[in-house]
């Protein structure tokens, strides 16, 4: 086995730092594209490259500002109800 | 011997959906969507994988955590090999990395679920298309 493939298969055995701050938050956005991307795949009737991109990422801005919308709402809620 | 028509139909489906869970994108590719296919096998696969880079392959708990197992095993029966060998919990996880992880590759499960119902769907569609059923 060579040593990149040892390095690549070491990476799956132990987890990435990942702390608690905001900028964790960032994850998000892999998932959501999955999401799109997986969701327009089934939905489109014929798939061309460029209608296709279009559409994914529409699609992930779409989700990204409402996800924005509700954290900021909720924000604003907490910030409220605690001072 | 020929088989009933209604059978051969319900054989298909059941293909699909098998080939659907054996291989994202499976479904798909048995039904000429080659394109669809290979856009559902990387999108799914690669979100997987992510999520195993994350929280290392002890995400995949059988025991500790039987929910998010449930739906890590959408994704493959390769998910159960997995399982198999960190059942002892031998693997590091912990916290928020474990979280992420479990998150990735428990939606990269439920992703493929809609993929495999859609590709039937598509199956059954296609089906009474041509026949009138």
């Amino acid at each position: 086995m060579t040593n990149v493939t040892v390095f690549i298969m070491a990476a799956f055995t132990s987890p990435e730092n990942i702390g608690t701050d905001p900028k964790s938050m960032l994850w998000l956005l892999p998932i959501t594209t999955a999401v799109a991307v997986v969701y327009k795949a089934t939905k489109l009737q014929t798939i061309t490259w460029k209608n296709f991109i279009k559409e994914v990422t529409t699609l992930i801005g779409s989700i990204a500002v409402f996800l924005i919308i509700t954290a900021l709402v909720l924000y604003v809620f907490a910030w409220f109800t605690t001072e | 011997m020929t088989r009933n028509p209604k059978e051969t139909h319900l054989l298909l489906l059941l293909t699909v959906g098998l080939c659907g869970w054996l291989i994202p994108g499976g479904g798909y590719f048995l039904l000429n969507e080659k394109k669809r296919a290979i856009i559902i096998f990387t999108t799914i696969t690669l979100t997987f994988c992510i999520g195993l880079y994350i929280g290392s392959i002890g995400v995949i708990d059988p025991v500790g955590s039987k929910f998010p197992y449930a739906g890590q095993l959408i994704n493959s029966p390769a998910v159960a090999i997995i399982g198999y060998h960190t059942r002892g919990g031998g693997y590091n996880v912990y916290g928020k990395p474990r979280e992420i992880g479990q998150l990735y590759t428990g939606l990269a499960g439920m992703l493929n679920l809609l993929c495999i119902i859609n590709a039937i769907y598509l199956a059954h569609l296609r089906r009474t298309k041509t026949t009138g059923d």
